[in-house]
Order: structure tokens, then sequence, then C-alpha cells
């Protein structure tokens, strides 16, 4: 699973299934650390996939009585590294759901609402995310800057 | 690593040692710890979070669920949670509403 710059890796395909998520969690783990990622950047990517590929299992397919798969794939460039996850589930944006704002996150756990965590999570984890739907296929992409690289 | 679990009831308080990545497929297990907790009334919930080392939102709501299910007055006190575990806690307002402490005595 050795990336070069500009090379694509060697994209993943898997069950839409929950159990998935441990198979996805270890191919973005393998991609953060052969981009150079700082922990809290290669954590804020492994948690904003797990997210966004939770939503596809769950909305995308189990909730509207669908089966299918998840494709994984990790473009490295010389500036990022650049997540993308395809499914043919129903037509979903993540980004339809409200994420809490500044007053929901102060308020106290028992009257907190549960929604909006996730994509929430996604946005504070990545630097970038982008969704697309075309020719039948959710497209979710994700960005992480290589700051490293861009400051040497 | 896998995840796992572990109620421990002293007196009235619940400990729940978590370990490995708590996410949406474990979030059920996690879940069922906090109601077999909640079923014994506790006045305390104390998580055990040090090797607890990957936690996304679906650990956090089964957080909310178990301060809806025990009620306001039960004080949940997150221990050695550290890292990005610790920072989205904080980052998703958590900490607000949970003590988060390095150690708890005899935990």
């Amino acid at each position: 699973m050795r990336l070069q710059q500009g090379v694509v890796m060697k994209p993943i395909c898997l069950p839409a299934t929950l159990d998935s998520l441990d198979e996805i969690g270890k191919y973005v783990v393998a991609a953060t650390t052969e981009a150079g990622l700082d922990t809290k950047a290669a954590y804020g990517m492994r948690l904003a996939v797990d997210e966004i590929a939770t939503n596809i299992i769950t909305h995308g397919y189990e909730e509207a009585g669908r089966s299918g798969e998840i494709n994984l794939s990790g473009v490295l460039s010389d500036s990022s590294l650049t997540m993308v996850l395809e499914d043919t589930g129903i037509p979903f944006d993540p980004r339809s759901q409200a994420a809490p704002d500044e007053d929901d996150l102060c308020l106290p756990l028992e009257e907190r609402s549960i929604g909006g965590l996730g994509i929430f999570l996604v946005l504070k984890g990545v630097d970038d995310f982008s969704y697309e739907y075309a020719e039948g296929r959710n497209r979710n992409i994700l960005v992480a800057k290589r700051q490293s690289v861009a400051n040497s | 690593m896998a995840f796992d679990a572990q109620l421990a009831m002293t007196d009235s308080i619940a400990k729940i040692t978590l370990t490995g990545s708590l996410d949406a497929s474990s979030a059920p297990r996690f879940k069922e710890v906090i109601e077999q907790a909640a079923v014994q009334s506790p006045s305390r919930l104390v998580l055990l979070m040090k090797d607890l080392e990957f936690l996304a939102s679906a650990g956090l709501r089964v957080l909310i669920f178990a301060k809806q299910k025990m009620g306001a007055k039960v004080d949940i006190y997150v221990v050695g949670s550290q890292g990005p575990v610790l920072g989205t806690l904080e980052m998703s307002g958590f900490h607000h509403s949970v003590y988060i402490q390095d150690t708890y005595a005899d935990a």
C-alpha cells in the first residue's frame, strides 16, 4: 500500500455494513501515515471518514432498505491528502443535517439533541469537505492539507 | 483495537472501563452497558477512558443517552481521556457537562 506523491492509492470496496468501519479505519490510517499528517490531522481525517461512512451505511443503505458497497480511495499530492467515498445508496448530502451551533454545544447533555454531531465532526476534522451526486453515485470528498510538506 | 466496555458497580458508583474504538459499530455494546448500569440507579457514572483510542459521534450520542437515562443529577466523570479523544469531547462541548479528570480515586 506504499504511496508516492500524486499517486492514487489502491481503492478498496467493502460491504456497506457497520462491520466495515474497522477496515475503513485501517485504510485511512495507512493513508494518513503515508501522507505524514500530524496526529491531530490524521485523527481528524480518520474520524471524518468514519462519520461519512456511517452516514452512508445507515441513511444511504440500511434505512432505505438497500444493500450495497462503499468504495474508498486516497490520493496523495504534494500539498494534500484527499479521501473519496463513493456509494450507490439513496442520494444523501451530509451537509443537509444541521450541525450544532455554539449555543447548542454549551447546553447540558440532558438537553442536547443527538442529531448533527457527525457532520460537525466531519467539518472540524478536515480542511475541506464536498459532496456531489452524479450518475447514480454519491461522492463524498475529504481533504487534509499536508502542513509539514507545505512548510518544508 | 476491538472495543470493550466493562461495568463494575462499587456501592452506588458505576464504573465503566472503555477500551479500543468506539464508533457506530461498537456503540450498541456501550449503550447496552449503560443500560445495565442505569437499572442499578447509580449516584455517579465514572468512565475510565485511558485506553479508548477512537471516539466517533455514535459514542458521544451514547453519553447523551446516559445522561438522559440516568438523570441530570447523576454526575458523569471522564477519567484518563487524552489526545484526540479528549479533543473530540471538548470540541463537542461535552466538557461543559461532564467532569474531566486525569485520575479518579479508587479507579
